[in-house]
């Protein structure tokens, strides 16, 4: 599903990302962990498509199509999902009109009619009340003055209205109370399916105990430098970094 | 006066005196000697003091004398078909309503009827016939150099005066409607509006200035207000002048202890706008809020001029202008607070929040604040810039195309305004005048998902 080789990125000419590969295959789970400043949001946006990320060499497929010639939209409607480490505040677009209008334009690029707007409001209350995200947030603006969690929750409600192949959940649990981790982790668990597959960043055990993971990668020095199952990232948790990875952490 | 002499204004055309003459016998209240003289003198002292250039500070960012400083035809006779006008009459089915075109009272559009008995709203043309000499006090005001308020002394002829009683309340909106056809006749009006709010009235006043056809024209507004103890104002400004128009506006609003105003106006069209307004807190707990939005594109020149003055302790005042400025579009403000020595407990905020979205457009901000009293709370910020890219590629990573999402954004930008706006009709129409600037438009069924 999504084949990463040998990815180089610099951002502002620095490099950030030097020859990471990954290999993602339907209905899998990836964790990828690592140091503060490794490069995991670098990952993350570089997929979506955000401007400022240069990719110097390397490529990445999504399904059969080269995912970095693709604009961010196209990436979006092709599957491809990310919820932000720090979603953005965008007073003034009504948080369910924007998702309607999103929902839409990715229906449309897979040759639906728009949905109906009563059928589109029933799936997001129950979404929604799946997460715990309470009627008056839907009718706020985009995330505006939402509470750290709030944005969070905001960020899985998308993304189980969006219905992606590919979902990268760049620290949904950080800012999360112990309650609102399990709601969260349940959305994710409830999405679950053999056609889709999940790139989850983390800092955290505690996520991993919830959402299970198929794979675990520790991300360091802008490359891949240990995979292993999810023992790898309890072993992470209680001997840190610098013991599992040893002299790799070179900077 | 040459122009070496005073390089801070230029000789008026000579069609202007010209045209005065031409006028004058016809002029609303020509029959009153006193009111001629009045004239004669004003337009007297126009010439005298010419039209400013940019090296007068007032008029720093706007040349003024450029669009302006031309022959016009003073009321030049036009009849708009009803289709056109329809869609400007706004407050509703019961709201009272003046209409002027080209400077000349259309009484088959206007009805003031049905009013309480102590509130009265009066062509200003009538009240020049009827109460001269209450006109001519208003023109004898100062002009303080200022030589389109000393134009408009000489020229004006259409407008309105309201005056509510203490304790009177108009349960309907007051719309004075201002249409321009310019055709090729460049017209000139002068508007005079003259408003009096006793203690505790209140009043929703919809202000429209409305270009019906592209070409040369001047509207040369001067808006004065006074409300007493605990008054309420809602002012909605509507300016939607055509191609090539120019509107030069001043506002003047007194504010007595308690009283509430609340000025919106909406620059959405015009070859040049200017919109002074100077309001001067006279009392305590005022509440008093000014915003506007300017979108001025292809050449078109939005001049915003605030003053606001803080004379009596406590009250409080809010200011919020934004402008998007498309291709070769032009933005000015210029926005002061002067807290003046015993204001105390003075809360003073002005905002001003540019969004540039051509390279070409032009925005020059000049945001001051002059406090002469120590415990008072006063801010003023003023931001100039384009789209947020974090926020385009939120919109763009969940699915809208680039041009949905930048259009989307502005939207979000702009129509904060429309908000503003007292009256819901007005809003529609500030709405719709919006969706057809922006290049976006509104976006797409948009009250469905509200
Ligand atoms: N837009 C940017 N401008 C400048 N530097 C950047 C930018 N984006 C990332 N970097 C730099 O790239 C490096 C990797 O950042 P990145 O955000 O990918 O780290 P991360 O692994 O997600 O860290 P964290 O765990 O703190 O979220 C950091 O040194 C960061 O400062
Ligand atoms: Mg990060």
């Amino acid at each position: 599903m999504l084949e990463i080789q040998d990815l180089h990125v610099a951002v502002d000419g620095r490099p950030i990302l030097k020859g990471l590969s990954l290999r993602v295959r339907p209905g899998e789970v990836h964790a990828v962990m690592g140091p503060n400043g490794s490069g995991k949001s670098t990952l993350a946006f570089v997929l979506a498509g955000r401007e400022g990320y240069e990719v110097t060499a390397g490529s990445a497929r999504f399904g059969d199509e080269d995912l970095l010639a693709l604009e961010p939209e196209e990436r979006a409607r092709a599957g491809l999902f990310l919820a932000m480490q720090y979603p953005v505040e965008i007073p003034g677009v009504a948080n369910m009109y924007f998702l309607r209008q999103s929902l839409n334009a990715v229906r449309k690029s897979r040759g639906l009619d728009e949905i109906p707007a009563a059928e589109f409001m029933r799936k997001v209350r129950e979404q929604a009340r799946l997460l715990g995200i309470g009627e008056e947030l839907l009718k706020r603006d985009l995330n505006a003055g939402f509470s750290g969690g709030e944005k969070k929750r905001n960020e899985i409600l998308q993304m189980a209205i969006l219905e992606p192949r590919l979902a990268i959940l760049d620290e949904t649990d950080s800012g999360l109370d112990i309650d609102a981790l399990k709601t969260v982790a349940d959305g994710v668990n409830r999405l679950r399916a053999p056609d889709r597959a999940f790139l989850v960043i983390t800092h955290y055990q505690r996520l991993l105990d919830y959402i299970v993971p198929d794979v675990v990668h520790v991300l360091a020095d802008g490359r891949i430098q240990r995979t292993g199952g999810p023992e790898l990232a309890r072993e992470l948790e209680e001997r840190g970094y610098e013991a599992v990875l040893g002299g790799r952490l070179a900077a | 006066m040459s122009v070496a002499a005073n390089r801070r204004r230029v000789d008026p055309d000579p069609a202007f005196a010209r045209a005065f003459e031409e006028a004058a016998s016809r002029l609303p209240g020509a029959r009153f000697p006193e009111l001629a003289t009045a004239r004669e003198r004003a337009i007297a002292r126009f010439v005298e003091l010419g039209i400013p250039t940019q090296r007068d500070e007032a008029w720093k960012f706007t040349p003024v004398a450029r669009l302006v400083n031309r022959p016009h035809a003073v009321r030049p006779p036009s009849e708009p078909p009803l289709e056109r006008v329809l869609p400007h009459l706004l407050g509703g089915p019961k709201a009272r309503r003046l209409v002027f075109v080209n400077g000349v009272l259309q009484p088959q559009w206007s009805h003031v009827g049905g009013l309480p008995e102590r509130a009265s709203i009066e062509s200003l043309a009538r009240v020049l016939e009827t109460r001269p000499t209450a006109v001519l006090e208003e023109l004898a005001e100062p002009d303080q150099g200022r030589s389109f308020t000393a134009l408009n002394a000489a020229l004006t002829d259409c407008g309105a005066w309201i005056e509510l009683s203490p304790g009177t309340e108009l349960a309907d909106p007051v719309q004075l409607l201002f249409l321009t056809v310019a055709g090729a006749s460049a017209p000139m009006s002068h508007p005079r509006i003259v408003l009096r709010l006793g203690a505790g009235a209140r009043l929703a006043l919809i202000e429209s200035h409305v270009g019906l056809e592209p070409g040369p024209a001047l509207t040369n507004l001067v808006f004065g207000a006074r409300l007493q103890e605990g008054a309420t104002l809602a002012h909605d400004r509507l300016l939607f002048q055509a191609a090539e128009a120019a509107f030069v506006g001043r506002a003047e609003v007194h504010l007595g202890g308690a009283s509430r105003y609340e000025q919106t106006t909406l620059a959405l069209g015009g070859a040049l706008l200017r919109s002074e307004s100077e309001v001067s807190i006279e009392g305590g707990e005022v509440e008093c809020r000014l915003c506007g939005l300017a979108v001025p594109r292809e050449g078109e020149h939005v001049d915003t001029f605030v003053r606001v003055h803080h004379r009596a302790p406590a009250s409080h005042s809010d200011q919020l202008f934004k402008s998007v400025v498309e291709e070769r579009g032009h933005h000015a403000f210029a926005g002061k607070i002067f807290v003046h020595p015993g204001a105390q407990r003075t809360n003073a905020y002005q905002k001003n929040e540019n969004l540039l979205l051509a390279e070409d457009g032009e925005v020059d901000v000049k945001p001051e604040l002059e406090i002469y009293a120590d415990d008072v709370k006063c801010s003023h910020g003023a931001t100039c810039s384009e789209l947020d890219p974090s926020a385009l590629f939120y919109l763009r990573a969940r699915g809208l195309d680039a041009a949905t999402a930048r259009g989307l954004l502005t939207w979000a930008f702009a129509a904060e305004l429309l908000g503003r706006l007292a009256d819901p009709s007005a809003r529609a129409a500030a709405r719709r005048a919006l969706a057809a600037r922006l290049p976006a438009g509104a976006p797409a069924d948009e009250e469905a998902a509200a």
